[in-house]
């Protein structure tokens, strides 16, 4: 069945649909990490700096 | 914290349970460093080895002869020997030993199983060996970065997926830090990536233990290998050592990445983009137009989120570049990601056709791919090396001086190296296309051009002799820093409780704003998506997050892969093409396991230059019965496309015995064991049924009688070599299979039209006419664009 449907598209289109779905993609991570607090980026930032166990986790 | 000591053995039973849950209950553990002691050093000893055997092949490339004529070292089996050694022994191990140093710490807990770290380290050690071991005798599939064969490939896939990548998931699932920090979010795509690319490039019919046929033929399997190739890099060479760049470089800096905002961008970006762009290894071959136009297209949108990613990295020493000055350290990494930066432009830049139709084939290809490797790399591994020792050791380094002159004469290498190789690379692209007044080549003699940029060569050797002598230093320091470590090391223990289940302490669950206005609820619905609180919970969720990077990867792979497979169009059939007769299928056996494609392309490109050079430009239908396909990727020697019938077969026979007697200043090694090695002609069969089992259509003699039918063709060839005036009796030798093979090359298109052979009803699309009814040069105009230059 896989192998009928895509046989009946047209393949052509595939770079415009690759397009499309990578500035769909590109827009929502770029929105979703501007939503990011300035507050929760500096905390997840500094992670590596130390060995320990520091909380609030 | 405490701290106890310890000797280099396991510390297995390191006072943590995994199985407690209770959030509130104290717990104690330390981290495993001992297995970052084993791949630290494994890391220290395969940069030796490979840098080692790359020069011992770049020398091989001029002084042919310096093999002694022996099979094992020419420079076509030594040069995988290289590559493997490089990417999966010296940059693998150096992954390794970034991930289990960075891991634990950034999730706060040991990892997961002493025992698999330990089965890990030494299961990849085998690998090395194993590939150490059946490259020089010709095992291989003659995939570019995946010559192994199967039984070491199923060796791979477990030790990668199962072992490292289970050790490494569950160690994410019992961490004791909310957030995964970005540099796991690299470690994951690359564990799974690379699982994906390995498994599903390394498809094959295996013939016997040492000798396999890939599933795909043809224009489908350079383009599985390609996308494997190229995301070998990305996945292998990239994500892991961007992980290592997120961790290790705020680290020797004592300070935050720039924008933890750019670094979830440089990923997302990295993961969506890099799978598509494989087929820009293939412009202007048999690959469709669409997926060749794909390619270039989503290699030019990963300039951006890699520069990005650089630019990160360098601006993350912002206020501390007075500490670059005196630390040998940041200077291996400004360097590494200087050079990160380079390569990520260069490789958009060659992926434009217009250029690509220049460099391709060219050296310029192999001193892009050094620059990535030694500076990218190289310098990344050096530098995580340098800052890890003294803890790891628990020393004081053994000599800074000594870092500081590996990473100058280091930096020097790399230049001597790039240089002169883009410099031959130029020389080769200009040379090949070079037309006089009359329309002529004006080098049609391929050899006046290699002989033109051996002492460009000649400058590769000594900048690999730089390079080389700095990861010697590496080695000797290490050494030495070792033999100064304390009887027994510290092994601090940390008491810290687990993570609770529930994550409430910081997000709240979700309210929208809208909360009481007079809206519909799907737009209080729409503000709490809008907040992205659902990726937030995403990055703490190890599992959900693995299987939507793997989503990411599969769909765009398949956005590329399923049309290229299904849709009849894309390899139009060519009537008069037939396949292999047995003894040209042991001939090609003997193509593959020499390693010719390292040096030689079978991939006519449709330009004026390549044409009136070589011939004919290939055709999609030409390859359908290629397992492997042989369309190589560089011309050390002429393409071989058009092979077939260009030479007598006592010229070849000559050739093999010294090419410099039939080709003066060619670059090849004598092949002499192939005139004086018998023929396995027993050997032969499974090779054809293989080949059959997989579609080629054989009559019952060639299944049934292989030995004869192929007998009787060898002798054949063996009464032209002596028409010819060569010796007697040559149909016992190998010579006579390859040289039956070379005369097979190409040769179908011109082949005497034959009654039109029906296409199978089941492949064929509705409403499409089958190619084979038409002519074969009717049918060839299905296969490609015009002739461009």
């Amino acid at each position: 069945m896989i192998k009928d449907l895509v046989c009946a598209l047209d393949y052509s289109a595939c770079a415009e649909w690759a397009l499309a779905l990578f500035v769909v993609a590109f827009a929502t991570i770029t929105y979703g990490t501007l939503k990011l607090s300035q507050n929760a980026s500096d905390r997840f930032a500094s992670i590596p700096l130390t060995d320990h166990v520091e909380d609030p986790r | 914290m405490a701290t106890v000591t310890s000797t280099d053995a396991p510390q297995g039973g390191v006072v943590e349970g995994h199985g407690a849950t209770n959030a509130g209950r104290m717990e104690e553990f330390s981290y495993d460093d001992s297995i970052v002691r084993m791949f630290a050093t494994a890391t220290i000893v395969w940069a030796i080895v490979a840098t080692l055997a790359g020069l011992l092949v770049a020398v091989l490339l001029i002084l042919p002869g310096l093999a002694g004529g022996s099979q094992y070292f020419s420079f076509a089996r030594l040069r995988p020997l290289h590559t493997n050694a490089a990417i999966f022994a010296f940059a693998g191990n150096a992954i390794f030993a970034a991930v289990y140093y960075s891991t634990q710490r950034l999730c706060k807990a040991r990892m997961w199983s002493d025992a698999l770290s330990r089965m890990h380290f030494w299961g990849w050690q085998l690998i090395i060996v194993l590939a150490a071991i059946t490259l020089p005798l010709g095992i291989t599939q003659s995939k570019e970065y995946a010559e192994l064969q199967w039984p070491i490939d199923i060796l791979i896939a477990v030790v990668w997926l199962f072992i490292f990548g289970g050790n490494f998931l569950m160690t994410l699932i019992h961490r004791r830090e909310r957030h995964m920090y970005v540099a796991l979010w690299f470690y994951i795509a690359t564990i799974v990536t690379v699982a994906l690319l390995h498994v599903f490039n390394n498809l094959v019919v295996p013939i016997g233990w040492f000798a396999s046929i890939p599933v795909y033929a043809g224009v489908q399997d350079a383009f599985m290998q390609w996308w494997y190739g190229h995301n070998a890099v990305a996945f292998f060479l990239t994500t892991p050592f961007l992980g290592l760049m997120y961790y290790f470089l705020p680290k020797a800096a004592e300070r935050p990445v720039f924008s933890y905002r750019l670094s979830i961008i440089h990923f997302w970006s990295l993961v969506f983009i890099y799978i598509w762009a494989g087929p820009h290894h293939l412009h202007y071959t048999s690959l469709p137009e669409w997926a060749s136009t794909l390619g270039m297209l989503f290699s030019l949108m990963l300039w951006m989120p890699s520069w990005g990613g650089m630019i990160n990295g360098l601006l993350t020493l912002r206020g501390a570049w007075h500490k670059v000055a005196a630390d040998p350290v940041l200077k291996f990494f400004v360097v590494g990601v200087t050079f990160y930066g380079m390569s990520t432009f260069e490789g958009p830049m060659l992926s434009v056709k217009a250029i690509n139709a220049f460099t391709h084939y060219t050296d310029w290809t192999i001193a892009h791919v050094h620059s990535g490797a030694l500076g990218w790399n190289g310098f990344m591994a050096f530098g995580m090396l340098y800052w890890m020792l003294p803890r790891i050791f628990q020393t004081k380094i053994w000599s800074d001086k000594l870092v500081s002159l590996h990473f100058w004469i280091g930096t020097l290498g790399i230049l001597l190296y790039i240089i002169p190789i883009y410099a031959a690379g130029l020389m080769q692209g200009w040379m090949w296309r070079a037309m006089d007044d009359t329309g002529h080549l004006m080098y049609p003699d391929f050899v006046e051009t290699t002989q033109s940029i051996v002492p460009l060569w000649w400058l590769r050797v000594v900048g690999g002799l730089l390079y080389v002598s700095g990861t010697l230093m590496l080695g000797v320091n290490a050494l030495m820093t070792w033999m100064n470590r304390p009887s027994e090391y510290e092994v601090p223990v940390i008491s810290a409780p687990r993570l609770s289940k529930e994550y409430n302490v910081t997000e709240p669950k979700a309210k929208s704003h809208l909360e009481g206005a007079p809206v519909l609820d799907l737009s209080k619905k729409l503000d709490i998506f809008g907040r992205m609180g659902w990726h937030r919970s995403w990055e703490r969720l190890p599992v959900k997050f693995t299987v939507l990077t793997t989503l990411a990867v599969i769909v765009a792979t398949l956005f590329e892969a399923i049309p290229t497979f299904l849709i009849r169009t894309n390899v139009p059939t060519i009537a008069t093409v037939k396949p292999y007769t047995p003894l040209e299928l042991a001939g090609r056996h003997i193509f593959v396991s020499e390693g010719c494609y390292n040096c030689h392309s079978q991939m006519i490109r449709p330009m004026v230059s390549e044409t009136k050079r070589y011939g004919e430009y290939s055709k999609p239908g030409e390859s359908i019965y290629d397992r492997p396909f042989q369309w190589g990727s560089r011309r050390i020697g002429p393409d071989l496309a058009r092979e077939g019938g260009k030479q007598s077969s006592f010229w070849h026979w000559t050739h093999f015995e010294n090419p410099e007697n039939v080709s003066p200043g060619s670059v090849m090694p004598s092949y002499e064991h192939l005139l004086t090695e018998d023929l396995k002609y027993d050997a032969i069969a499974p090779h054809v049924q293989a080949a059959a089992y997989l579609g080629a259509e054989y009559s019952e003699a060639d299944l049934n009688d292989t030995a004869n039918v192929a007998m009787a063709q060898a002798e054949r060839i063996a009464a032209e070599i002596v028409e010819q005036g060569g010796p007697a009796k040559t149909y016992e030798k190998q010579a006579v299979a390859l040289i039956a093979y070379l005369q097979r090359i190409g040769i179908d298109l011109f082949a005497e039209e034959t009654p039109a052979e029906a296409v199978p009803a089941e492949t064929a699309p509705e409403g499409e006419a089958a190619p084979t009814d038409e002519p074969a040069e009717v049918a060839m105009n299905h296969a490609n664009g015009s002739q461009i230059d």
